[in-house]
């Protein structure tokens, strides 16, 4: 096991260790912020799995977060449909995945990558918000759709119901848990070496055999899969969706995330999240305007001070020390 | 806050006359209308996302700052003439710091060009609401009233549009194919070191091509201020339409660009009549995404993306 795969595992552990203990000493509505922050940090991770590894940035992926999420609340809301909140699961899975790979497949085998299918998916994104808001007989307009309800189906004889607090937080983190493991796992593997040579020169990697466009549409495809996921999780716990789910701000907070915790990280885009959502909830405090203000000076200064995220800060530090031993 | 309710680039008037030829000749001036529109935000954006590989996502606040000015000098009580006037000025000041600030030193950085564009297209939308306050900006058109075409009648401020946002593309034209900066423009295009080799400050070439675009869309939306919704987050709109007008149209040639203009313009006027307009904009990105896969390199020309 090589260094960095070890040190990863450790802060994962860490992580997991500091989810668990948090319940002991956090009260009911502060574990609702975190678990609230965790699903978005699931979200964060799904556009990391793809952005991070494949070099090409999506811009829309809060379409899927949306998708997801309204095909959660009209499943749940529809007392016809039995088994509503498993179902409507993997409704949203399905669905995020679906328009994911109609869309991927013209994009990737039509030979769009880069800025291209940044566009795009850009376009998707305020498509699908216009589309959640006139489409107002199915999907409530403006307003959204309320009264979502929590969380509860039957796995064997355990019978989970998420209404409460502390089994909510516990099935998120649990959920967002297994699925980073999972996607790191996938990434560091022979699948995610592909998409790095994929990354680094296409035409070289399809001459040795790999089929690029389908391995960059799998990936998006379950890359959209998770974002649904997060989104249907998210709608049942806040038991609401609106518009503003599905919209631009949204894809650009999530690019903030995964740019300001690490970018191929996956741990970083999470803790990103979390801390991120922190920040911006004290600064809507004073003015709610001034949010996006700030999250424009946070992307030009990412940009140029800190293109690697916050945890490169200490990969330079290590650097900046290393680098003045050597020359005394 | 994200835009609330995108509205289409510009409505359609409704034909007056019940009979064939006047449903056909106001469908085809209102899909000019909004082809003359894209065909301007797209210019720019021509230059910067397909001749210098530079995605600019505040390409849509060019628009948005354009409109603003008109509807700034006319508040001030200027006529609408001057604030058209001031429209690409403040286009231009905008890109011209944009491309100073920023852009120049991300050239060879693709990702951090479209992520930093992006947060000062938040700046901007925020400085513009913090500045001018929230809620829509009414703009009132120059002439009011409509002129009577033999075959229907058509209001007057659109068909002066149409005939500027003509002649602004046969301007552009006319540079790029008959001045000594085009030749200059035309050689950083189709070989930025060869160009440098003989002598012309590419650098210089960009700053001035990106600034030139920036100033053709605050035109742009100068002259669609009284026909849309002046808002701060009116540009996005623009700007997913212009990016399908370039990537459909093909990059490289004025014909790709027209072309481009004629299929997303077109397609969603014609569209509008029949179903809402958030319905038509999800079938345009659907056929462009087609068109793009059909044929890759435009719809227009042959040449390499």
């Amino acid at each position: 096991m090589i260094a960095r795969d070890r040190n990863w595992l450790l802060i994962f552990a860490i992580c997991v260790a500091l989810a668990v203990v948090y319940p002991l000493f956090a009260g009911g509505y502060q574990l609702t912020v975190i678990r609230d922050a965790l699903i978005f940090g699931l979200f964060a991770a799904s556009l990391d799995f793809f952005w991070g590894r494949t070099g090409i940035l999506c811009f829309g992926h809060a379409a899927f977060f949306g998708i997801g999420g309204y095909i959660m609340a009209l499943v749940t809301l529809n007392d016809a449909i039995p088994f509503g909140s498993l179902l409507g699961i993997i409704g949203a899975v399905a669905g995020a995945a679906f328009v994911a790979a109609i869309i991927g497949y013209f994009l990737f085998f039509g030979g769009i990558r880069g800025s291209y299918f940044t566009i795009v998916t850009l376009a998707m994104g305020v498509i699908c918000q216009q589309a959640a808001v006139s489409w107002s007989s199915v999907t409530g307009g403006d307003s959204g759709l309320i009264g979502i309800p929590p969380i509860e189906f039957d796995l064997g004889s355990l019978h989970i119901d998420l209404s409460q607090d502390l089994p909510s937080y516990i099935f998120v983190s649990a959920i967002v848990a297994v699925t980073v493991l999972a996607l790191w796992s996938i990434s560091r593997g022979r699948w995610g070496t592909v998409l790095t040579a994929i990354q680094d020169n296409e035409v070289r990697a399809a001459a040795l055999g790999h089929n690029a466009p389908l391995r960059l549409l799998v990936t998006f495809v379950l890359s959209a899969a998770i974002a649904g996921l997060a989104g249907a999780l998210y709608v049942c716990m806040a038991g609401l969706v609106a518009p503003d789910l599905s919209g631009l701000l949204l894809s650009t907070e999530v690019i903030v995330w995964v740019a300001v915790g690490g970018r191929g990280t996956l741990l970083g885009p999470v803790l990103g999240a979390i801390f991120i959502q922190r920040a911006q909830q004290t600064i809507s405090s004073f003015n709610p305007s001034l949010w996006p203000l700030l999250l424009g000076c946070v992307f030009v200064i990412i940009v140029f001070v800190l293109p690697d995220g916050i945890l490169s800060i200490y990969a330079r530090l290590k650097a900046l020390f290393k680098g003045g031993r050597r020359a005394q | 806050m994200p835009p609330k309710a995108c509205s289409p680039a510009c409505a359609n008037v409704s034909p007056v006359r019940p009979d064939a030829m006047d449903f056909v000749v106001t469908t085809l001036l209102n899909a000019l209308t909004l082809i003359s529109i894209l065909m301007l935000v797209g210019l720019g954006l021509a230059i910067s996302f397909g001749l210098m590989n530079v995605t600019n996502l505040a390409h849509g606040e060019f628009v948005t700052v354009g409109a603003f000015a008109v509807y700034f000098v006319q508040s001030m009580g200027g006529s609408f003439w001057l604030g058209l006037a001031a429209a690409p000025i403040a286009g231009a000041v905008v890109g011209c710091i944009l491309e100073f600030a920023i852009i120049r030193h991300l050239y060879s950085r693709p990702v951090s060009t479209v992520l930093a564009t992006w947060g000062v297209s938040l700046i901007l939308q925020q400085g513009l609401e913090l500045t001018f306050g929230l809620g829509a900006k009414p703009v009132t058109p120059p002439i009011e009233g409509t002129l009577d075409l033999v075959f229907t009648v058509y209001p007057a401020y659109r068909l002066i549009l149409i005939g500027i946002a003509m002649l602004t593309l046969l301007g552009v034209i006319l540079l790029i194919s008959r001045t000594s900066f085009g030749l200059d423009i035309r050689t950083v295009i189709q070989n930025r070191e060869m160009a440098e080799g003989v002598g012309i400050n590419t650098r210089r070439t960009y700053a001035i091509a990106f600034t030139f675009g920036a100033a053709i869309a605050g035109l742009a939306g100068g002259l669609v201020a009284p026909l849309a919704i002046v808002l701060p987050q009116m540009g996005v709109n623009y700007l997913a339409n212009a990016f399908f007008v370039v990537i459909v149209g093909g990059v490289g040639s004025i014909g790709g660009l027209v072309a481009g203009s004629v299929f997303v313009g077109g397609l969603t006027s014609i569209l509008n009549y029949q179903i809402s307009p958030s319905l038509a904009q999800a079938i345009v990105l659907l056929a462009a995404i087609v068109a793009v896969r059909l044929r890759p390199n435009g719809l227009f020309n042959g040449a390499s993306r």
